[in-house]
C-alpha cells in the first residue's frame, strides 16, 4: 500500500500552484454536492405541489376542467405552450453551448451563447405572461384550475427569473475575470440550475396541457 | 505550513481540512456573527434553552387549566391558542433545532475531526433565521395566537385569528433554517472526515446526524409547499384546501404529514446517536453491533417516508391504503427494536458509572421504549379509531418527545457540557435533576394513557368530572417536573461559577472531541489526525495518529507510525 507524505496548505508564500488547485478542487466538489442538494430540496417542493394538483384534479373526476357556475372551463391553449417550451428548451441548448465555450475558452462565443440563453429565458416569461393574460380559467383564486395552475407556473415562472439574475450575475462575473478556464464552478452551477428549470417545464407541461 | 504529521497519509479531502483562517477578534464577529460550528452550537443552544423555557410556561398554564373540569384559569379560546403555541414551539423552536443545530454544530464538526463545517456562512444564516422565526412565532400571541394545534388542520385554520399568518411564516423560515442546516451537514460528514475515517469508523452520533439530514432537506420542502399554499389561501383566497371551494382539508392533512412523519424522526434519530455516545462511555464497554446501530438510523430514516399516512387513518381514507401504511409503521419498529437491544447489551456486563449522563440515557432507555410501545398501538387501525383524537395520543408523543427526544438531549447536555465550558457540573444535583424529572414525566403522562383509553379528548379546556382525579394527579406531577427544570437551568449557573475544572476528557470517552482542551480551541485541531478504527474499543489504544498533545488525557496517545496504516 502506498504511503504518500503529501503536505498541503497555503500560507504566504504559496501563491497558487499545485496547492491551491487541490484546495479548489475539493472546495468545487464540496459545494457541488452541496448545489445539488439544494435542486434536489428543490423538487420536492415542486414534487409536492404536483401532489396537490393531481390531488384535486382527482377528487372531482370525472370532469376536468371543473365546471364552474354551470358552465365547463375551457382546456389552455396547448399550441402556444408548446411554442414557449420549445423557446425554453432552446435556451437549454444555448446554455449547454455557453459553459462548452467557456471551457474551450472561446469568450466572444460564450458571451453570444450566454446572452441567447438570457433572452430565451426572457422570451419565455414574456410568453407565459401572454398566456397568463389569456388564460381563461378564472384566475388564480377562483376555483382549484386556476389555483393549481397559476402556483405551480407561477413558481416555475420565479424560478425562470431568478435563473435569468443568476445568469446575468454570472456573466458580469465572467466580465470582470471572476472565472478561469479551469476554475468555474459558478458557471456550472448556473448551468444545472437552468437545466433543472428545463426539465421541472417539462413535467408541469404535461400535466397541464396534454394530460 | 506542514501541518500532517509524517508518515500519516493524508485523505481525499484532507488540502481543505488544512486550511487554516485566522480567528476573528471583535466581539461581534467572535460572539453575534460567527461562523464557527461550536459558536453557532452555543448560539442555537441558548435561544432554543429561552423556547424551552417559554414553551415549557406555556405546559404548565395548560396543566394548571385543567386542574379542574370546568377549566381552572383560561377561556376556551385562549386555551386553544395556548395549546397550540406549545406545540408548535417545541417542535420546530426547541426539539429540531436542539438535536440538529445545537448538538450538531457544536460536536459534529469536531467528532469527525474537522475544523467547521463545509458551509459557514450558510450556517450562520440557518442560525439567524432560527431566533427570527421565533419572535414572529410568539409575537403572533399579540395579533391572536394560532388556535387550531399545532398541525392547523384546515378548515378550522383558514377560519383562525391573524397570528395564524404570523405562524405560517415563522414555520416556513424555521423549515429554512433546516434545510439549510440538512445539506450542509450531509456534505461535511460525506466529503470531511478526517483522514482514515471511514463510514464505518465515524462516531454513532455522526451517523445520527448523517441519517438526519436527508429528512431535513427532503421532508422539510414539503412542508414548505404545504405552508405556503396555507398562507396563500388565507390571504388571497386561493383555493387549495377549503372543501368549500373545491380544496381538500385531507390534502393539508398528506403535505403535513409527509414532513411531520419525517420529522418526528428528525426529533429522535440525533437523540439515538447521543446515548450511543453515552452508554459506552459509562459502561466502559465496546458499543454492541456498531453497524446494527448505525445502519438502523439510516433504515429509520428511509422508512420513514412511507407511513406519513398512519396520521389520517380516521380523516376518510380508502380501507386499502390503511394495511400498507399500517404495516409499513410496524416495520419501524424492527430496526428501533435492534438499536434499543443494543443498547441493553452495551450495558449488560458493563461496570457501569452512573453518572447523570448515563442516568439520563438509561432512563431515555425505558421511557423511548415505552413510547414506541404505545406507537405500536396508535399504528394498528381498529386501536387507532378507539385511541384517536384522545389522551392517548398525548401521552403517547409525550412519551417519545419528552421520554426519547428532551431525556437524550439532557444526557447530551451533562455529557458534553464539560467540553463546551471546560467545567464540571455538580453531580449530586444532576442525579437529583434526573429523578425529580424522570418522576415527575412518568407521574405526569402515564395517567394519559388511562384518560385517553376511557374516552378523554385532547385539546378541550373542560372535560368529563370522572377525569378529574388523574387530570390533577397529572398536573401536580407536571409541577415536579417544572422543578426539575428549575434545577437544571440552577446547576448549568452554578458550574458555570463554581464549577472545578474539566480538564480535556473528564469521561474518559474515546471519539475525537474529547481528544483536545476544553473548551476546544478555535480550529479543534492544530493538526488533522488519522484514524484507524472505531471509536469504542475500550481498552485499547486510542484509534488515532498525529493527535494534538491533548494535557491530561486519560489514555496514552500513540505518537509512532508502526500501527496498521489506514486503508481508504
Amino acid at each position: 500500500m502506498a504511503v504518500s507524505v503529501a503536505v498541503h496548505g497555503h500560507g504566504p508564500d504559496d501563491h497558487g500552484g499545485h496547492d491551491d488547485d487541490i484546495i479548489y478542487q475539493e472546495t468545487r466538489d464540496m459545494r457541488l454536492m452541496g448545489f445539488v442538494l439544494f435542486l434536489v430540496s428543490d423538487v420536492v417542493l415542486f414534487s409536492s405541489y404536483i401532489f396537490a394538483y393531481i390531488y384535486l384534479r382527482n377528487s372531482i373526476q370525472p370532469t376536468w376542467p371543473p365546471i364552474v357556475d354551470g358552465h365547463q372551463l375551457p382546456r389552455l391553449d396547448t399550441a402556444f405552450a408548446a411554442f414557449n417550451s420549445v423557446v425554453l428548451f432552446g435556451s437549454g441548448v444555448t446554455m449547454h453551448f455557453a459553459l462548452e465555450s467557456w471551457k474551450h475558452a472561446n469568450k466572444p462565443r460564450f458571451n453570444t451563447f450566454m446572452w441567447l440563453t438570457i433572452f430565451l429565458g426572457l422570451g419565455f416569461l414574456g410568453g407565459q405572461g401572454y398566456e397568463y393574460a389569456h388564460a381563461q380559467i378564472g384566475g388564480w383564486s377562483g376555483n382549484i384550475f386556476g389555483a393549481s395552475f397559476f402556483t405551480l407556473t407561477g413558481m416555475h415562472g420565479i424560478h425562470v427569473f431568478l435563473g435569468v439574475c443568476f445568469l446575468f450575475a454570472l456573466w458580469i462575473q465572467t466580465q470582470r475575470g471572476v472565472y478561469t478556464e479551469h476554475r468555474f464552478f459558478g458557471l456550472t452551477a448556473g448551468t444545472l440550475y437552468w437545466h433543472f428549470v428545463d426539465v421541472i417545464w417539462v413535467v408541469l407541461f404535461f400535466l397541464f396541457y396534454l394530460w | 505550513m506542514a501541518t500532517v504529521a509524517p508518515g500519516v497519509p493524508t485523505g481525499p479531502y484532507h488540502a481543505v481540512l488544512d486550511h487554516i483562517h485566522p480567528e476573528p477578534t471583535s466581539f461581534i464577529r467572535k460572539y453575534i456573527f460567527s461562523i464557527d460550528a461550536k459558536v453557532i452550537g452555543m448560539q442555537y443552544f441558548i435561544t432554543g434553552a429561552i423556547f424551552f423555557v417559554i414553551a415549557g410556561l406555556l405546559a404548565e398554564i395548560i396543566r394548571t387549566q385543567l386542574l379542574s373540569p370546568h377549566g381552572a384559569i383560561l377561556s376556551a379560546a385562549t386555551y386553544n391558542s395556548v395549546y397550540s403555541m406549545h406545540g408548535s414551539a417545541m417542535v420546530w423552536f426547541v426539539v429540531i433545532p436542539l438535536l440538529t443545530g445545537a448538538f450538531g454544530n457544536f460536536v459534529m464538526p469536531m467528532q469527525i475531526g474537522a475544523r467547521d463545517v463545509a458551509f459557514p456562512w450558510l450556517n450562520l444564516v440557518a442560525f439567524w433565521l432560527f431566533p427570527v422565526a421565533g419572535v414572529i412565532l410568539f409575537s403572533s400571541f399579540l395579533v391572536g395566537a394560532p388556535d387550531a394545534g399545532w398541525t392547523e388542520y384546515p378548515p378550522i385554520s383558514l377560519q383562525g385569528p391573524l397570528g395564524t399568518n404570523l405562524w405560517c411564516i415563522a414555520v416556513f423560515l424555521i423549515g429554512i433554517s433546516s434545510t439549510m442546516t440538512g445539506i450542509n451537514f450531509m456534505v461535511t460528514i460525506y466529503k470531511m472526515r478526517a483522514p482514515g475515517m471511514t463510514f464505518t469508523r465515524m462516531p454513532l452520533f455522526v451517523w445520527g446526524q448523517f441519517a438526519t439530514t436527508p429528512l431535513l432537506f427532503i421532508a422539510t420542502t414539503a412542508l414548505g409547499a404545504a405552508l405556503a399554499a396555507l398562507f396563500i389561501e388565507r390571504v388571497f383566497g386561493v383555493p387549495f384546501y377549503d372543501p368549500k371551494r373545491g380544496g381538500s382539508p385531507v390534502l393539508w392533512q398528506h403535505m403535513f404529514w409527509f414532513y411531520s412523519h419525517p420529522a418526528v424522526y428528525i426529533m429522535i434519530i440525533p437523540g439515538f446517536g447521543i446515548i450511543s455516545e453515552v452508554l459506552p462511555t459509562f459502561a466502559r464497554k465496546p458499543i454492541f453491533g456498531y453497524k446494527m446501530i448505525a445502519f438502523s438510523s439510516v433504515a429509520i430514516s428511509l422508512l420513514s417516508f412511507s407511513v406519513w399516512a398512519h396520521h389520517m387513518f380516521t380523516s376518510g381514507m380508502v380501507p386499502w391504503l390503511q394495511l400498507p401504511f399500517m404495516i409499513i409503521t410496524m416495520v419501524i419498529a424492527i430496526p428501533t427494536g435492534v438499536k434499543i437491544f443494543s443498547w441493553m447489551a452495551t450495558l449488560w456486563g458493563g461496570s457501569i458509572n452512573w453518572k447523570t449522563p448515563a442516568l439520563y440515557a438509561t432512563g431515555f432507555l425505558i421511557t423511548f421504549t415505552y413510547g414506541g410501545l404505545t406507537g405500536f398501538f396508535l399504528a394498528a387501525v381498529p386501536a387507532d379509531y378507539h385511541e384517536h383524537g384522545t389522551y392517548f395520543v398525548v401521552a403517547h408523543f409525550h412519551y417519545v418527545l419528552y421520554g426519547g427526544s428532551i431525556m437524550s438531549m439532557f444526557a447530551g447536555i451533562y455529557y458534553w457540557w464539560p467540553k463546551m465550558t471546560g467545567r464540571m457540573y455538580n453531580e449530586k444535583l444532576g442525579q437529583l435533576q434526573f429523578w425529580l424529572t424522570f418522576i415527575g414525566f412518568n407521574a405526569t403522562f402515564t395517567p394519559m394513557h388511562w384518560l385517553g383509553l376511557l374516552g378523554m379528548p385532547r385539546r378541550v379546556a373542560t372535560y368529563d368530572p370522572q377525569f378529574q382525579f388523574w387530570n390533577q394527579f397529572a398536573s401536580i406531577s407536571s409541577y415536579v417536573m417544572a422543578l426539575g427544570t428549575v434545577l437544571f437551568f440552577y446547576i448549568l449557573f452554578d458550574s458555570l461559577r463554581n464549577g472545578k475544572k474539566a480538564g480535556p476528557n473528564p469521561w474518559g470517552a474515546r471519539t475525537l472531541e474529547w481528544m483536545v482542551s476544553s473548551p476546544p480551541p478555535y480550529y479543534n485541531f492544530k493538526k488533522i489526525p488519522a484514524v484507524l478504527a472505531a471509536p469504542y474499543d475500550f481498552g485499547n489504544p486510542l484509534p488515532y495518529l498525529g493527535l494534538d498533545a491533548a494535557p491530561g488525557a486519560t489514555e496514552a496517545t500513540p505518537t509512532s507510525a508502526s500501527h496498521p496504516v489506514p486503508t481508504y
